[in-house]
């Protein structure tokens, strides 16, 4: 099972700056597609990666699909080396992705997002606008599979004053 | 906020008879059961991430009866 509450708040406790973004922002926002990986755009700061290396340290964080033995540190050397990584870890399949597609860095995704509470914690996740702009942009078959779900949900939600 | 009763009967008469040429039309031409939504936003964003994450383990299960079968 992925942890997304849990995650959240993990995330939150050691103060890291990001976005809920991907299938998991759907879900928040109301879709009923499933998901198994929970993705996060990430501030990439050296404010922001020392934390975000230390609040995953304790959750075991290989390279997801990687070969056995690979040597693989989450820490703030090889964040700041890389941009997307994709791991499972004790709270699930988690993905840091530095860029969203169609959006561009941590702060275009933050300002494309709204708050949401979860688990009583103001969650910054992508708006509808975004994940659509997200999903058009990266253009997979996956990604457009789910426009037309998203496009109905945000109608609905402005026909009927939904958040 | 929860969806209101309100809410809830005004979107299910739009789903039920979607404005032609609307994205909701759109969507359900595509095939999405929109009825989902429904349940979906009856949920508070707590809720749904509780219930992504329950969800989660389906892939889990499937995965253990693909390697069994």
């Amino acid at each position: 099972m992925t942890k997304l509450e849990e995650t959240v708040s993990v995330l939150y406790d050691s103060e890291v700056e990001f976005v809920l973004i991907g299938g998991a922002a759907m879900g928040v926002q109301g879709s009923a597609h499933l998901t198994k990986d929970i993705a996060f755009c990430y501030e990439r700061t050296a404010k922001n990666i020392e934390p975000l290396a230390r609040a995953l340290q304790p959750f075991h964080p290989p390279l997801r699909g990687a070969p056995a033995g690979l040597p693989f540190q989450f820490d703030a050397k090889t964040i700041a080396a890389g941009m997307n990584f994709t791991l499972t870890t004790d709270l699930g399949d988690v993905n840091f992705l530095g860029e969203v597609s169609g959006l561009g860095a941590y702060k275009e995704v933050l300002a494309s997002s709204e708050k949401k509470s979860i688990g009583g914690i103001d969650c910054p996740v992508l708006n509808l606008d975004g994940l659509i702009k997200a999903k058009e942009a990266a253009a997979r078959p996956r990604d457009l599979y789910v426009l037309p779900e998203l496009r109905g949900l945000a109608g609905l939600k402005k026909k009927t004053g939904l958040e | 906020m929860n969806m209101t009763a309100e809410q809830e009967k005004l979107a299910l008469e739009l789903i039920h008879n979607s404005p032609p040429g609307s994205a909701l039309a759109a969507a359900k031409e595509f095939g999405v059961d929109l009825t989902l939504l429904i349940s979906t936003l009856r949920l508070s964003p707590t809720e749904r991430a509780r219930a992504l994450s329950e969800s989660s383990t389906i892939f889990d299960v499937a995965k253990q009866l693909q390697f069994t079968e």
